[in-house]
């Protein structure tokens, strides 16, 4: 099972997010962008992230990296459309998330593979799977439960997983789920948070291989949030976050 | 779609806690639905129980009005003598309400007025009773020989015979006069003025068909007719027929009651039976308000007229002794059309110190009283069930979100739109209830019957313990009816109306309390100014002892409208929470 036919699988209706996805794949708009981003959770209260400003583009694997407290939280929290900044803009294809249907956002353009996975325990793995599907509203040309087989391969997990709860699984298998989650409404930009957090290194190197591979053969914009050097020595771009300044307040 | 096809299999996952709301709901839906079913029935029985049968109703005066204006206005002495006949009266102020009650009779031009101001359908009877006295060659039926002539006499002669028969039958007579003789219906104001015998003028067939004395039979010869044609024509009881060795044709002469020397000629033109015995305890009021139920001599009301005896001529003549009770009754197709005649008399101009009774539709509505009274104990079942289900519904409900804030936070975060995983919970629920609203109403079927006639059986014994209990009190209370009546009576005239006429009859008789006041409190009650007491024992109530509590679509209808309610309320918490929840909050979810 190659990538290819996956990306061949998927169809989408929406023919412009279609179209959008190619052109981004071959230049250099930026599929995400900061916009001289500001955050603090209350109303001039303290700030988290301070004038910030990074192109994401398709096609690349990008590390962010910093220390605690840093603010890579937050800005996933931002960039997954979870949330808006105080200052500056969020940018997706060159649209305001602020203003644009941050819902519809989270369920059809990025795929968020959440530190604690976030999937349900008491669903089959098929079964979490299937719900990002109909919960994005796109059309597929082939039983869910197929694509979701496909997805499993492709993480690299057995055939057999598809009916297991979440709950009797493993938490590197469970990343593996989250990740095969949020593939499957074919997103363009996958957004993964400490994704090796609680991995051994040869599964780091696995997970690694498959965001790469992502990034490369499909041309999806790939942002991992991590502190770990290891992967941000395999991505292509590191965004460092230094620690806030602190005469910003 | 999404949030149906999410819903279902959230459904089907969760079948412990499902079950348990499902219990539940059946258990509510259950009692909700016997509840329903029981009032609806109850309802079904008011409306329908009288809308196909006829109602009769009578114009009477509302005594204690009555009483009140003369009370006010009377300070006049005690000798004057009245129409109720007694002329030993020692309390001053009995008269001066007998008098006061008997202007109050409504004449017959009156009845036939307001029978012309009714905006539905009536048709109308009435009868006419005086009394007549016997001669020598005709005398009533009588046990004991002291019959007289004279009137004025008659009913002391009768109190001190004390034989049952005639004892019973004076009483009545003295008590009937004024509104409660009316107000019981035909039952209670034989009569105005003893005599020995009851002449009866009915206006029409059904009039005789509602005869006092109950129905009866022609033994031999024909009824009179009702034209001037028949007049003179009577029909007497076969026991006075026999008593006489009379037949057929005879001609009899009878005396007014007051007056000996004026004398009636009539002719026998049949001999009837009553269908009924003559046994008056078993008649219960209706036998003791005639002097005997032997005693009654029937003819037609142009008969009474041709001899001046009607009711129209006795009230305008001074003559106080020789007055002519006048029977008047309607008849009306349904209690609806009675309801509305008797708003209609009132607009025509009837006095407030007169209502518009019907017998018929009081004994239907006192047969009703434990239908009622279940009625009531089927609401206060519904509204408890209803709001200890709404209240454990929203706590269950609240307990479910919460554990499932996780799955909020997940549904948030992949993108579902918070409206729609509200949808989602609020559907859950929706399906879980209505599978329990299906179990709760097929079970609440299956056992509305049985249950609610078990309750309505415990209601019917319960209310006649309690008339049981009420009869054995009053009872035991001595000279009963009397009592109440004659105590008040004579210590501060304040007296109803049968308080007046028991007095009177203990006045003048001592030996026939009780008998008397068993004849007398009867006709009174359905008068209605005595309030339901003593209507509620003395009146052989036939309780409404089942109901046809089904379910049927009007139920289940309302029972669907209320388990919406519920649903909905009780989601509303739910769809709070998930209204209030922020998908940011996914980051701290840990779980």
């Amino acid at each position: 099972m190659t990538t290819a036919t996956i990306n061949d699988t998927i169809n989408e209706t929406n023919a412009d997010a279609a179209a959008d996805t190619a052109a981004t794949a071959r230049t250099d708009t930026p599929v995400l962008e900061l916009d001289h981003v500001s955050y603090s959770y209350t109303k001039g209260g303290k700030k988290v992230l301070a004038d910030k400003n990074y192109k994401f583009h398709a096609g690349r694997v990008v590390s962010i990296t910093g220390p605690s407290g840093a603010g890579k939280t937050t800005l996933l929290s931002l960039l997954s459309g979870l949330t808006t900044p105080s200052e500056g803009k969020v940018l997706y294809q060159g649209n305001d998330l602020a203003k644009a249907d941050r819902y519809r956002y989270r369920s059809r353009d990025i795929g968020v593979i959440f530190q604690s996975f976030n999937l349900l325990p008491a669903l089959t793995v098929a079964e979490n799977i299937i719900l990002s599907m109909d919960a994005s509203g796109k059309k597929f040309d082939r039983p869910k439960k197929e694509i979701a087989a496909e997805l499993i391969a492709k993480v690299r997990l057995q055939p057999e997983y598809l009916n297991e709860r979440i709950l009797h699984l493993s938490g590197g298998e469970q990343q593996r789920v989250a990740i095969a989650r949020a593939l499957s409404y074919d997103p363009a930009v996958i957004l993964a948070d400490e994704p090796t957090g609680n991995l051994d290194l040869a599964t780091q190197d696995d997970i690694m291989a498959i965001f790469r591979s992502l990034a490369h053969d499909e041309g999806k914009s790939v942002i991992i949030v991590t502190h770990s050097p290891e992967v941000a020595a395999a991505s292509d771009e590191v965004y460092q976050l230094a620690k806030l300044v602190r005469h910003h307040r | 779609m999404f949030v149906l096809k999410n819903a279902w299999k959230t459904v089907t996952r969760n079948k412990g806690r499902n079950i348990l709301i499902v219990i539940i709901v059946a258990i509510i839906a259950a009692a909700a639905t016997i509840g329903l079913s029981i009032r609806n029935a109850a309802d079904n029985a008011r409306e329908t129980g009288l809308a196909s049968t006829t109602v009769t109703a009578t114009i009477s005066a509302d005594r204690s009005k009555l009483m009140e204006q003369a009370r006010e206005s009377s300070s006049s002495s005690s000798s004057s003598s009245d129409s109720s006949s007694s002329s030993s009266d020692s309390a001053p102020d009995f008269s001066a309400m007998r008098a006061a009650m008997e202007s109050a009779t409504l004449s017959l031009a009156d009845y036939q007025k307001y029978e012309k101001a009714s905006s539905v359908p009536v048709s109308s009877y009435y009868s006419e009773s005086t009394g007549v006295s016997g001669t020598d060659s005709f005398q009533p039926v009588e046990s004991t020989s002291s019959n007289s002539a004279n009137s004025s006499s008659s009913s002391s002669s009768d109190s001190s015979s004390s034989s049952g028969d005639s004892n019973s039958s004076g009483q009545p007579g003295q008590g009937g006069p004024g509104g409660d003789g009316q107000g019981g219906g035909d039952r209670g104001g034989m009569m105005m003025t003893s005599g020995d015998f009851t002449l009866t003028g009915f206006s029409s067939d059904t009039a005789v068909a509602k005869a006092q004395n109950g129905t009866f039979t022609m033994t031999s010869g024909e009824v009179f007719g009702y034209g001037s044609d028949d007049n003179g024509k009577v029909i007497i009881s076969k026991a006075l027929a026999d008593f006489n060795d009379l037949e057929v044709g005879d001609t009899i002469t009878v005396t007014n009651p007051s007056d000996t020397s004026k004398t009636y000629t009539l002719t026998i033109c049949g001999i009837y039976e009553n269908t009924t015995s003559s046994n008056t305890n078993a008649m219960g009021p209706m036998g003791g308000t005639s002097q005997d139920a032997d005693n009654a001599i029937y003819t037609s009301v142009s008969t009474l007229k041709s001899l001046g005896l009607d009711s129209t001529t006795t009230a305008n003549d001074d003559d106080d002794n020789t007055t002519t009770q006048l029977t008047y009754t309607y008849v009306f197709d349904n209690a609806d059309d009675y309801e509305t005649f008797a708003s209609d008399v009132k607009k025509a101009g009837l006095a407030d110190t007169y209502t518009v009774q019907s017998a018929d539709v009081e004994n239907y509505e006192s047969s009703l009283v434990p239908l009622d009274n279940l009625a009531k104990f089927a609401l206060t079942l519904l509204i408890v069930v209803l709001a200890v289900g709404a209240v454990v519904l929203i706590v269950l409900n609240l307990f479910n979100i919460r554990e499932r804030k996780y799955e909020v936070g997940v549904l948030t975060a992949i993108g579902v739109k918070k409206a729609k995983v509200a949808a989602q919970f609020a559907i859950e629920l929706l399906i879980v209830t209505m599978c329990g609203i299906a179990l709760g109403v097929a079970g609440g079927a299956a056992a509305s019957v049985p249950v609610s006639n078990q309750l309505l059986a415990a209601q019917v014994s319960s209310q006649e313990t309690q008339a049981a209990s009420q009869q054995e009190q009053f009872g035991r209370g001595a000279d009963m009816g009397g009592a109440p009546g004659a105590n008040s009576g004579s210590s501060d005239s304040s007296g109803s109306s049968s308080d007046s006429s028991s007095s009177d009859s203990s006045s003048s008789n001592s030996s026939t309390s009780n008998s008397s006041t068993s004849g007398n409190s009867a006709p009174s009650a359905p008068g209605g100014d005595q309030g339901g007491m003593r209507g509620g024992f003395n009146r052989a109530v036939d309780y409404v002892s089942t109901i046809n509590a089904t379910v049927n679509l009007k139920v289940v209808g309302q029972l669907i409208l209320i388990g919406l309610g519920l649903t909905l309320v009780s989601a509303l918490v739910g769809i709070i929470f998930v209204m209030r929840y922020e998908p940011l909050q996914i980051l701290a979810d840990r779980s």
